[in-house]
């Protein structure tokens, strides 16, 4: 006899957690729970996914009823710490992807607003499932985590710069090109520039290199701004840029970059 | 690529034998002022011409900015013709020092017939050179002219395209329909937020035009619908004062920025947040904020399209006269700011 159907055998009554962010959603559902399934206990209510261990090992619930969005640790990735401890049920205002992979994944899951016969149909699937073993989906979980919020880049996206007294946060899109001397790094665009201390190096390191290029010991350009590019002195290119004046030197050791593809 | 071949950029085999071709005319055209035979009269003008050609063209290719580079042109001509006049006299096997005397007046003609149909070239050149470049610049002046187009079209497109949000309308659906059964008079308070987010967010009900006081009213219902559903974790203040309300304001920019900082700025923070809108004149410009207090922009997270969009349309409305700055509050969140002529 596995775990699950042990607590049920003990207290004669399945017992619940809800997560949801929104405080009147955790309260619907706990209402409409407590019409269509009265021997169902909600023991629990949390805004957000974190804690699942703590929450398991205080309340050993049979059952948890997770909105896929919350901050913080989101209902997919709950489901993943739940890892089978116990049933999971999906809550989800409109998400195609979800919805979808649920329907292929036989997943149980409910869309808000609840529609009363659809949730009571989960309710009387559920009874049937608690005596078996919860299936473990994290292969699903997983590649929907993927879909819903893909994890954030590895590379910069955004610059943090000091102008007068503020920090002005610019999008790195929107950067020409970085150039540095000894002390500081110019950040210019094509609304102006600004200073910051981190050195061409460590730049390099973390912007994309798809877009970014360094084309000089202390010049990085955003290729995508790129007008022309001209031979010049000494082996070296000059380049020119979308809306600015400025032009670029490319140093020799950079210019096979721009040699005829 | 190195420098020699670049200082001989544009010496073609169509420049070579133009010149050639100029040279024989031009000692067929002088045979009969001179004693000299046509053969004698062609190796120097071939000499002036070639020398000429060469200096003409490493001219043109010299990167320097003390002189312009027509002038530096003009000069090799010049200086191509003397040294030219000078290699004929070697080709023919005459002492140098023989032609600056007794032969000067050939020489001087030789030099200065160089020199002469030299500049006539030179000139032609250099205002064929200028006419390409005008037509360079009228081309790109109408590609840049018809990239602005097509921005403004995009633009417009991605303003129809906007919609509601299927999430953001189940969810505050889903509360409403909460509310009904415990608490109707919030659930109606809900309803009219609603309502009044709808009529200014669907396209089908926007109006052509619009202002600063609309723009808010959309952005303070969907406001109070958010903060009925986060509940305590949600607070926000309307700071504009009532004469710039009638200002025109571009449509779904503030919003744009409102769902900003309820999703990047407030959503992923358990704690609560407060957005503040604020709007201000100063010196004939119109500055329209969204601050909140939440997590802040960490440097690795996407951007959005919201604000490359906001981008776009400000500058297809108003060049470069229009602004999207974000900066950081303190102690933390975001400061989103629209800054347009007013």
């Amino acid at each position: 006899m596995n775990r699950v159907s042990a607590v049920i055998a003990d207290r004669g009554r399945v017992s619940a957690v809800i997560a949801d962010d929104e405080p009147l959603l955790r309260a619907q559902l706990r209402t409409r729970l407590a019409r269509l399934w009265p021997e169902l206990r909600v023991v629990h209510e949390m805004p957000d996914g974190r804690d699942v261990d703590g929450v398991i090992g205080a309340h050993a619930p049979s059952l948890f009823f997770l909105d896929i969005h919350m901050p913080g640790v989101n209902g997919l990735e709950a489901a993943r710490a739940i890892g089978g401890r116990a049933h999971v049920v999906f809550v989800t205002a409109f998400d195609e992807y979800a919805v979808e992979a649920f329907e292929r994944g036989a997943v149980d899951y409910v869309l808000k607003p609840f529609d009363e016969e659809r949730l009571a149909v989960t309710v009387g699937r559920l009874k049937e499932r608690l005596g078996v073993r919860p299936p473990d989906f994290e292969s699903l979980v997983e590649s929907l985590a993927e879909r819903l919020s893909p994890r954030g880049s590895q590379h910069l996206r955004w610059i943090k710069a000091s102008v007068g007294s503020n920090v002005r946060l610019i999008p790195v899109e929107e950067i020409l090109f970085f150039q540095s001397d000894e002390k500081y790094t110019r950040v210019v665009t094509g609304e102006g520039e600004a200073l910051i201390r981190k050195p061409i190096r460590e730049l390099l390191a973390e912007l994309d290199p798809a877009r970014f290029w360094q084309i000089h010991r202390a010049t990085i350009v955003n290729v995508d701004r790129i007008a022309s590019v001209r031979r010049g002195l000494k082996d070296q290119a000059e380049i020119s840029l979308r809306d600015h004046a400025e032009t670029l030197v490319v140093s020799r050791a950079f210019v096979h970059l721009f040699k005829q593809m | 690529m190195n420098p020699s071949a670049s200082l001989l950029e544009g010496l073609t085999v169509r420049r070579f034998l133009a010149v050639t071709v100029l040279c024989a005319a031009a000692a067929l055209a002088v045979v009969r002022l001179f004693y000299n035979t046509y053969w004698d009269l062609l190796v120097s003008a071939l000499c002036v011409g070639y020398t000429s050609m060469l200096l003409f063209t490493a001219a043109g290719n010299l990167r320097q900015r003390a002189v312009p580079r027509e002038a530096m042109q003009v000069l090799a001509v010049i200086v191509g013709s003397f040294l030219g006049t000078v290699l004929a006299g070697i080709v023919k096997g005459r002492d140098v020092s023989m032609m600056f005397h007794e032969r000067l007046s050939g020489v001087m003609i030789t030099m200065g017939l160089g020199i002469g149909v030299g500049c006539v070239v030179v000139a032609g050149l250099i205002l064929r050179e200028k006419h390409a470049r005008d037509q360079a610049r009228i081309l790109r002046a109408e590609a840049e002219r018809h990239q602005l187009e097509k921005n403004v079209l995009e633009a417009r497109l991605a303003l129809m395209q906007a919609q509601v949000e299927p999430h953001f309308l189940f969810n505050t659906l889903a509360n409403v329909q909460h509310l009904v059964e415990t608490d109707p008079p919030g659930a109606a308070r809900v309803l009219e937020s609603l309502i009044r987010y709808l009529r200014a967010a669907l396209p089908q009900m926007r109006e052509a035009s619009t202002n600063l006081g609309r723009e808010l009213d959309m952005a303070r219902a969907f406001l109070e619908i958010h903060q009925v559903r986060m509940g305590s974790r949600l607070d926000f203040a309307i700071d504009v004062p009532e004469t710039l309300k009638v200002r025109a304001f571009p449509p779904m920019m503030l919003i744009s920025l409102v769902e900003n900082a309820v999703k990047h700025g407030v959503d992923p923070c358990c704690e609560c947040s407060s957005i503040v809108i604020r709007a201000r004149e100063d010196g004939g410009r119109l500055r329209v904020s969204v601050a909140d207090t939440g997590d802040g922009i960490r440097p690795k997270t996407g951007g959005g399209l919201g604000l490359a969009n906001i981008r776009e349309r400000l500058k297809a409305l108003y060049g470069s006269a229009a602004h999207l700055v974000l900066e950081e509050n303190a102690p933390h969140g975001v400061v989103a700011s629209i800054e347009v002529p007013a």
